[in-house]
């Protein structure tokens, strides 16, 4: 059994992707990025610039709530800066990174949020893509977590676009891909993960045969987890 | 203080909103919500209702529960990651009782700020890949000075909003403690607003820079303690898990009955 969960890597790799300084925001729903911006924030002080829906900016809330618009998420804010200024920003080319989740995802940067299915008639009908149509085309990268790898969740089409564009990086619990030109392409495979189970858990086809394996989380990066996340809100996801 | 008071009771402010009715709900998915407003509404039996936010949870699929709404345009319907999809909501978009109008949240934004500056559409940046345009119908329109595409988004004018605060007075000047979400945009760009107050007051306590709502554009206000709940509201209580897992998990299609006595007490005795 490793010391780490794949709940772990994944937020970690959210983390090592952000910049002292940028400008980034996360959504509802969205659990890993929030734990992954304020360990970034704390591996490598300042951190990025955090904002999200309550208005919050660099907010250092006391205790991680589940719902990612909950008003704690306003704490310890200097001021306000509101979800509509939020999306302004980004129209006007204000917002470095956003975090985006999305139902499926597939090899063309494609997210879906919104339907399996006929859009009229849906199979299922899921919550809708949020902000995603225009933070994915505006903001100048979009970072994506699922915490489910498998084929459904990433086709090889999405059954409706929501959203495409400035997508830069997937994180999943088995690898990271990177955008190549408008293709999703391998950039890592986490430890203890085989290429033939990526690939088999991938419904689109991957462009190599192999990839390098992600760096295993370090011990002070297992540290600045446990420091934000002491309540393991990072697994909420997992269950 | 100068002027009517505005002051009525949960059920004849449910009565103020005819069925057919745009109505805008504030707060954003489970926090702040006017989730007593949305069970009087219920209550009364209103139908056929044109459901607006940015992005809904509770109130959205407790109407649905109860057959109330039309449409539902939001951004995002669903609980996150505590209580997953919202089952009413799902049933019946998938069912085709209830249409999906799907938004990006920031073009129901610029739809409110049509609406506020009186104007039909207003362009909005972003979309390009999306089959959102053509799956919603919006068409686009021209920069006449550069040329520049963008999708012009249809104004939205509520013929209600409601908003649930933590303060008003009796002639509708409202103060919100913690996030605002977009609440201060549904006020202006609907034609009447009811509040719902955790306290009613004689006279705000605070500068007026802190009103957030001004009394001359709200129709009627409610005393309504702990008229967010299941939802929470900031500085006063957070989300109710059993009494959200009570609607999360009656059974789909179902009027919601228990779930509604559930909160008959908490509603001012309201059956």
């Amino acid at each position: 059994m490793s010391a780490w969960t794949a709940s772990d890597i994944m937020a970690l790799c959210l983390a090592r992707l952000l910049r002292t300084g940028e400008t980034v925001f996360h959504g509802v729903a969205s659990p890993l990025p929030l734990v992954a911006i304020l360990a970034a924030k704390r591996l490598s002080p300042p951190g990025p610039v955090y904002l999200n829906i309550t208005g919050g900016v660099d907010a250092s809330p006391r205790r991680l709530p589940k719902s990612t618009d909950d008003p704690e998420l306003l704490a310890g804010s200097a001021s306000l800066f509101g979800l509509a200024d939020i999306f302004d920003l980004a129209a006007r080319g204000g917002l470095d990174t956003a975090f985006i989740g999305a139902a499926q995802i597939d090899g063309s940067c494609r997210l879906n949020s919104s339907v399996i299915g006929p859009f009229d008639r849906p199979k299922v009908r899921l919550p809708g893509g949020a902000g995603s149509a225009v933070l994915v085309p505006n903001a100048k990268r979009t970072l994506v977590w699922r915490t489910k790898h498998d084929p459904r969740s990433f086709p090889a089409r999405v059954d409706f676009v929501t959203s495409m564009g400035g997508i830069d990086r997937v994180v999943t619990p088995l690898c990271v891909f990177r955008n190549a030109g408008g293709r999703l392409v391998l950039e890592s495979i986490h430890p203890g993960v085989g290429f033939d189970e990526v690939a088999a858990a991938t419904g689109f086809p991957l462009a190599a045969i192999s990839a390098p394996a992600t760096p295993a989380p370090s011990a002070a990066e297992m540290a600045a987890l446990a420091a934000v996340d002491p309540g393991r809100l990072r697994d909420i996801e997992f269950a | 203080m100068i002027g009517m008071s505005k002051l009525v009771g949960l059920a004849e402010a449910a009565a103020m909103i005819p069925d057919g009715a745009v109505v805008a709900m504030g707060g954003n998915v489970m926090h702040r919500s006017p989730a007593a407003l949305a069970r009087a509404l219920a209550r009364r039996g209103a139908r056929g209702l044109h459901f607006v936010k940015t992005a809904a949870a509770y109130d959205a699929d407790l109407l649905c529960a109860c057959g109330c709404l039309a449409s539902v345009s939001a951004g995002y319907v669903g609980y996150e990651s505590e209580f997953g999809l919202a089952p009413h909501y799902r049933k019946a978009v998938e069912s085709g009782s209830v249409e999906a109008r799907e938004h990006a949240c920031y073009t129901i934004i610029t739809a409110l700020r049509a609406a506020i500056q009186g104007v039909s559409f207003l362009p909005v940046k972003g979309l390009e890949g999306s089959d959102l345009p053509a799956a919603r119908g919006w068409k686009t329109v021209s920069d006449p000075y550069t040329g520049a595409v963008f999708v012009a988004i249809p104004a939205i004018r509520p013929d209600w909003a409601v908003i649930h605060v933590q303060e008003a007075d009796r002639l509708g000047n409202g103060r919100i403690l913690g996030p605002r979400y977009e609440d201060v945009l549904l006020a202006k760009a609907s034609r009447n607003v009811i509040l719902t107050a955790e306290r009613v007051v004689d006279r705000l306590d605070c500068a007026i820079e802190a009103v957030d709502i001004s009394g001359f554009m709200v129709s009627a206000v409610v005393a309504a303690p702990g008229g967010a709940r299941p939802c929470s509201c900031a500085g006063r209580y957070g989300i109710d898990v059993p009494g959200t897992r009570s609607l999360v998990e009656s059974p789909v299609g179902s009027a919601a009955d228990a779930h509604l006595s559930l909160y008959a007490r908490n509603d001012g005795g309201a059956l």
